[in-house]
């Protein structure tokens, strides 16, 4: 059985147990003691230097980030559950595409917006407000390619669902509770493909803790 | 049709792609965008490249932009010709290639870049540098790059024994931070030094650095 080593409400581990639940991979959550400090540790930089989660042992073969043991499930289990990664020479390259969208042109800006409004206030640290602006200024014209993008065709890679898409939930999520819907809902393509993902059962299984 | 590369010789991911290309012996065109006049942000560009960015490659019809995705693109068309196993194909090794690609867009570039854009695109806009902020790209990037060394000290590239797409994705902004910028982050840090020197050595780079 996979061991996910992470923590239930970790945004990355939740993308990893959302792929779990899309290919039917059974898992087991190892929790990780943030809080102590566990993640800095010796015993857990063996397996993750960088000292972040999640990391996975499968059957001893250990990995880290989030959107390589994706990958690396999404492919060893290509027949079960959801196919989440094309085949097909030209569809595989589209979804690279959109897969590289996600990082550069949504999470780069979404994830650290996130980090300011909801992580840092439970840390009892103020969020940096001018920095929000800034990443949300850089985030709207972003949004609107996506419109753009999602009025031609029903995912990012094309007409079916692939990781691309999936790889938003979790700091999309974080960031329309934020008090951000609304830059989801004003753009009529973006909040159709907003809604349609993040309704899948897969995400809803794992959405409020891995 | 020869492949055409969309794009402006200085951007430093057009250089990446052409990079690639040089790699797996891929004759290519570069197409001249006039970023400074605007002309990637004008409808008839962003038709083809919605966000407005360079590059986008046009491969007899079939249009692809995110230079990372060219490259991966390029590297599996041409698998059996050039620098061989640029993207590894068995499954562990794809996986750890995988996981070194993921850590050059985690926990290099965001850090590279911002440090480019304070210190290089600012000053072009005519904007003021935010010191606070750079002074934390700086630490974090030497943060980040304590750890490479630990894992360059165990084998000779990112992803293994053998150089893949994952180093080579650190070229653009690497030069940019350590050599244009002339920030020293590798005399503390041999293996990475080791491995910087190896990588920007590489003929295809050169190639480009002198005339992309």
């Amino acid at each position: 059985m996979v061991k996910l080593y992470g923590f239930s409400s970790s945004t990355c581990t939740r993308l990893v147990a959302l792929v779990c639940k899309e290919k039917n991979i059974p898992y087991e959550l190892i929790q990780v003691n943030l809080a102590k400090g566990e993640h800095k540790r010796p015993a857990f930089t063996a397996n993750q230097p960088f000292g972040q989660v999640p990391y996975i042992d499968d059957e001893g073969f250990i990995l880290y980030e989030s959107r390589a043991i994706a990958r690396y499930l999404i492919k060893k289990h290509p027949n079960e559950g959801t196919p989440l990664i094309p085949s097909d020479p030209k569809a595989e390259a589209l979804f690279e595409q959109a897969a590289s969208i996600e990082a550069f042109n949504f999470t780069a800006f979404v994830a650290p917006i996130v980090a300011e409004k909801v992580f840092n206030p439970r840390r009892g640290l103020q969020p940096n407000e001018e920095r929000v602006k800034e990443l949300l200024a850089s985030l709207q014209p972003k949004l609107d390619a996506y419109d753009l993008i999602l009025s031609k065709q029903k995912y990012l890679a094309g007409d079916f669902v692939t990781l691309a898409d999936l790889a938003h939930l979790p700091y999309g999520t974080a960031f329309y509770g934020a008090g951000f819907a609304e830059m989801f809902e004003s753009r009529p393509h973006l909040a159709r493909w907003w809604k349609d993902i993040s309704n899948r059962p897969a995400w809803l299984a794992v959405k409020d803790g891995a | 049709m020869v492949l055409k590369i969309h794009g402006h010789a200085n951007a430093p991911l057009v250089r990446l792609v052409a990079e690639v290309c040089r790699e797996k012996e891929v004759p290519y065109e570069l197409v001249n965008v006039e970023v400074y006049k605007g002309e990637h942000k004008t409808p008839a560009f962003k038709e083809f490249q919605p966000f407005g960015q360079v590059p986008y490659i046009d491969d007899d019809g079939f249009i692809l932009y995110e230079s990372r995705a060219i490259c991966r693109y390029i590297a599996k068309k041409y698998a059996s010709q050039g620098t061989p196993d640029l993207v590894p194909r068995e499954p562990k090794a794809e996986a750890i290639f995988e996981q070194a690609v993921s850590i050059e867009t985690s926990n290099f570039y965001p850090f590279a870049l911002g440090i480019t854009a304070e210190k290089i695109v600012k000053k072009h806009r005519g904007l003021e540098l935010n010191e606070a902020r750079l002074s934390d790209l700086v630490s974090n990037l030497k943060a980040k790059l304590d750890v490479y060394e630990v894992i360059l000290g165990k084998q000779a590239y990112l992803a293994g024994g053998s150089i893949t797409l994952a180093d080579l994705f650190h070229l653009p902004y690497g030069t940019i931070v350590f050599e244009e910028l002339g920030y020293d982050m590798l005399e503390d840090r041999p293996n990475v030094a080791r491995w910087w020197k190896d990588i920007t050595a590489r003929p295809s780079w050169l190639a480009v650095k002198a005339n992309a």
